[in-house]
């Protein structure tokens, strides 16, 4: 439990085989990881991606009735305008009030630098709970203060007595992890930590009396009900469509599906507990906090993928529903909704079929996405990870067996990106969020790998997919007539090489 | 009240050196810090300057060193080494900016010896510091504006000198959202006076223009803050007169201007007032056509102002001298020293305006303040509230001026409910621009 314990939470350079700069096939990928090659890889060339504490405030402000003391010098927050309007968005079409968070930045100035920053954020955390009054205090810990070495959680012990706010520290410097899936570790760090995952008597039930003569039943009725229970694990690029097409599916075998840690309350993490089996939606989302879970109540959990895709939405399927003895029903169900579903992609394949994708951006997605494409017959000229570890290994296992001679790489980097483009000239980008502009720029169209807008996962998902690829791919005249008046930054040299010649050992071999 | 600030509506000096060098041609930066630091700033300002986007080496392709833990410990000299190596080799560009960011600044990286090695080499690199302990976006961008012109650019002998170029600069690149826009604006009336313009940020803008720089007569300073020290640096280097005034918004302020400037560079009076006749015909040809909507649909407002330093004042006197709005509250909302305060406060007063100038960054206590100041009716049968009212504020705002039953345009960073392209509010075509935005709102809801 050895993490768990400790008050700063790992980042995955610590837990697990990591990497975030290769270039071979999947097959290689997956002996790369296995025998730590991959950990050994670097790049002489670096272009700015995102920060783990962008995408910990990301999950933090979706948390309801939260608040966020952004414990930094003023530029670290810089993100949260267009996140509370994301998470604003998110919790209305959730049902739930709509509104951007709260957050405040202690605005660390030189003098905290040299001095300490304890002081600014005892007096902040106190201004925010006495101000806007929220049932949670994050307390995002951005480099400066990591590394001048601010006793959070100190302040944090010290002001939780007079708060009425619980209050969460999130430990996300930037500098401490190139992997921006750390992030996931250090919000759920802070949770398990602060947060109270135990129904609470009279507050969130009424416990039985033993004298009652329903006691028992009632004890097992409650006891069945929580084993019949599913946790499932969301993430800001799981849209609320999505959570209600894996809902239908587990609700179709009988099962009672609570949906965490995003979009989530106070009152509603203290029913964590209260479950028979936790489910991931991504192999690199929450492997921390469900192994703490299984730890700490019991409850085992599934890993097992990405429910995109015919193969790959029964194999998640059929693996959570094994748990409660299901898995004859989860496989008939997914026969039944197979044949609804290739009754409405068939006219939908041909305009696809044979068209040269490549798809970039989370390592679980990217590789599940493109097997799901190349089973219904596009043709994967390309898979591009952001990043890679052990985590992930499963699914490039299943992914070296459908498309086993593709090129598979992990990078996040433009630079690769754009040669990449220019080599294969693709018919369609399949990417991450924050590279359209560029791909549009070279004149080739693209589509979202994922949305909160839009649907993906299971049956529902694949049609919705499958159609918004075809869309994506009728009239291309916007990106054409860019690509017709946009210079590229890259002098011509770069795109003689190779896209990943930049790719080295990790110490650098010169100065 | 602690020194906190809720949802600040600036970034770091990096942030504002970035935004700056996004829109500037040739001049690329290299990021010296943790891997994120650029993609967070470039999506803060790329979003919420009226989704100004990233450009040619900007937002998920710009350069950085990227450091981690190791050098964190160790240092970050080699990384950065590396990384400026290959840049040269990868990159097209006339300079590169190396920019810090907090964790190599504490560390205490020396980013300026490790460019002293390129440029004794003959290469384009300098070094500016910009982390955000040490300023907001606002001074990141003088910073970045000292590093190219007071430190880079060699001064122009003065036989090469051209006493007719004249170079614009305070209008802080994302963070005056409108930036572009009014840049075009205030060149377009100095060209008509005969005048040759820099503007180094608008699209039309080359390296060249950064080149001519030392050689101009005239600095001009459209911000009682921002670019103030750089432009008497860049006197003393360069030799080359400064004048501070703010940004004219309307004809009243523009006329005000365009004589001014005239006389500043030795234009003729005549010359300056046949410009402004022209421009005012124009101004007002369009402009009395909306008298009849503005009249009839008592488009007259209380009006609030929450901008930044550089436009909080403009904005207020033409919401009071052009459209005859009642002003009750400026509020300033940039981070300011007291002495910064000071002068705003005179520049402001000189204006003889009705509104009180007020200092004030967090979004919920300029809400709480307008309440404060101007109570709303409890069930008074006779109550003199202040209605209707107009916030003109950024798009934090928004919330404010619903709560309160308030008309609200977002002319502010940061300016997520609105695209700005080349739009702009300053000179005569900015005041038409503001006028429809501001009418614009109001009848959005009808049909």
């Amino acid at each position: 439990m050895r993490h768990y314990d400790q008050e700063l939470p790992p980042v995955r350079d610590e837990r697990l085989n990591i990497g975030d700069a290769y270039a071979g096939n999947a097959c290689g990928l997956v002996d790369c990881s296995k025998s730590g090659c991959m950990i050994r890889n670097n790049r002489g060339f670096w272009q700015t991606v995102a920060c783990q504490m962008a995408l910990s405030l990301m999950m933090a402000a979706t948390v309801e009735n939260a608040a966020i003391v952004l414990h930094g010098a003023i530029g670290c927050g810089a993100q949260m305008h267009a996140l509370g309007l994301a998470s604003s968005r998110g919790k209305l079409v959730r049902g739930k009030t709509p509104g951007q968070p709260v957050w405040v930045s202690t605005n660390l100035k030189e003098s905290d630098v040299i001095g300490g920053g304890e002081e600014k954020l005892r007096e902040t955390i106190r201004y925010v709970d006495a101000e806007f009054r929220p049932e949670i205090i994050f307390v995002v810990v951005t480099c400066a203060p990591s590394i001048i070495g601010d006793n959070v959680e100190d302040v944090v012990r010290k002001t939780q007595d007079a708060s009425a706010a619980e209050i969460v520290s999130i430990h996300c410097p930037g500098f401490r992890s190139r992997v921006v899936a750390s992030a996931y570790d250090s919000f759920y760090h802070g949770l398990l930590r602060h947060i109270s995952f135990e129904p609470e008597p009279y507050r969130d039930y009424r416990p039985p009396a033993p004298s009652d003569p329903q006691y028992e039943l009632e004890v097992k009725k409650y006891e069945y009900i929580k084993n019949h229970t599913v946790n499932l694990w969301n993430a800001t690029s799981i849209g609320p469509s999505d959570e209600d097409e894996v809902v239908r599916l587990l609700t179709a075998l009988g099962l009672k599906v609570r949906i965490f840690a995003e979009y989530s309350n106070a009152d509603e993490f203290r029913m964590v507990s209260q479950a028979g089996l936790n489910v991931s939606l991504c192999n690199v989302h929450d492997d921390y906090i469900l192994k703490y879970l299984e730890e700490k109540y019991g409850i085992p959990y599934v890993i097992a993928g990405m429910p995109i895709g015919k193969a790959a939405t029964r194999k998640w399927l059929i693996s959570a529903a094994a748990h409660f003895g299901l898995e004859d029903e989860a496989g008939r169900l997914a026969d039944y909704e197979e044949r609804l579903l290739d009754d409405a992609i068939r006219p939908l394949l041909p305009g696809i079929r044979g068209k040269r994708v490549l798809l970039g951006g989370g390592v679980v997605r990217v590789g599940v996405e493109a097997a799901a494409l190349s089973e219904l017959g596009m043709d994967v000229i390309g898979v591009r990870a952001y990043h890679f570890d052990n985590n992930a290994e499963s699914v490039y296992e299943d992914v070296a067996e459908t498309l086993g001679e593709t090129p598979v790489s992990v990078s996040n980097q433009a630079f690769e990106l754009v040669n990449q483009i220019k080599e294969y000239r693709p018919d369609l980008l399949i990417t991450h969020a924050g590279s359209h502009g560029i791909v549009a720029k070279l004149g080739v169209p693209s589509m979202q790998m994922f949305s909160p807008e839009k649907s993906y996962f299971g049956y529902n998902g694949l049609f919705a997919f499958l159609k918004n690829i075809a869309f994506a791919l009728e009239n291309p005249s916007y990106q054409k007539r860019l690509a017709m008046h946009v210079k590229q930054p890259y002098k011509d040299s770069w795109f003689e090489k190779d896209a990943f010649a930049l790719v080295t050992e990790k110490i650098p071999k010169k100065i | 009240m602690p020194s906190c600030v809720e949802r600040p509506r600036s970034a770091c000096a990096l942030a504002g050196a970035l935004a700056a060098m996004s829109a500037l041609p040739g001049v690329v930066p290299i990021v010296h810090t943790a891997l994120g630091c650029g993609g967070n700033l470039s999506g803060s300002f790329s979003l919420g300057a009226g989704y100004f986007g990233s450009g040619y080496c900007s937002g998920s392709s710009l350069p950085t060193s990227g450091i981690t833990e190791r050098e964190i410990v160790f240092g970050g000299a080699d990384r950065l080494t590396e990384q400026i190596e290959n840049t040269l080799d990868l990159i097209d560009a006339e300079l590169f900016v190396v920019a810090t960011g907090c964790m190599t600044e504490i560390i205490g990286d020396d980013a300026p010896s490790v460019v002293g090695e390129f440029e004794e080499a003959g290469k384009p690199v300098i070094a500016i510091s910009t982390p955000s302990f040490l300023g907001d976006s606002y001074a990141g961008y003088e910073i970045l504006l000292e590093g190219i012109f007071n430190y880079y650019l060699k001064p122009a002998p003065e036989e090469e000198k051209i006493p007719t170029l004249v170079n614009l600069f305070g209008i802080v690149p994302a963070y005056d959202p409108f930036f572009r826009g009014d840049l075009e604006e205030i060149a377009r009336l100095l060209r008509a006076l005969g005048l040759s313009v820099n503007t180094f940020f608008t699209p039309d803008q080359t390296y060249e223009n950064i080149l001519s720089a030392p050689k101009a007569g005239l600095n001009i300073v459209l911000s009682r803050i921002w670019g103030v020290d750089f432009a008497e640096n860049f006197q003393e280097r360069h030799g080359t007169p400064y004048w501070i005034t703010d940004l004219p918004i309307g004809p009243e302020a523009t006329d005000a201007f365009v004589i001014e400037a005239a006389e500043k560079t030795g234009i003729s009076n005549e010359n300056a007032k046949a410009l402004i006749k022209n421009e005012n015909e124009i101004y007002y040809g369009y402009f009395e056509r909306g008298a009849d909507v503005f009249m009839d649909s008592d488009f007259k407002f209380y009006s609030v102002v929450a901008s930044n330093s550089n436009y909080a004042i403009p904005l207020t006197r033409y919401t009071e001298r052009e459209l005859g709005w009642v002003g009750l509250d400026t509020y300033v909302t940039d981070q300011l020293k007291d002495e910064q305060k000071e002068i705003l406060k005179s520049a402001y007063l000189s204006g003889g305006p009705r509104a009180e100038l007020l200092f004030e960054t967090d979004a919920s206590q300029i809400s709480k303040a307008i309440v404060k100041r101007r109570p709303e009716n409890r069930g008074q049968r006779y109550f003199d509230s202040v209605s209707p009212l107009f916030i003109l504020g950024s798009a934090l705002e928004k919330k404010t001026a619903a709560d309160r039953g308030a008309q609200q345009l977002t002319v502010s960073f940061p300016a997520f409910n609105r695209m700005i392209v080349d739009r702009g509010y300053a000179g005569y075509r900015g005041g038409l621009h503001l006028f429809e935005d501001i009418v614009g709102s109001l009848v959005y809801p009808k049909g």
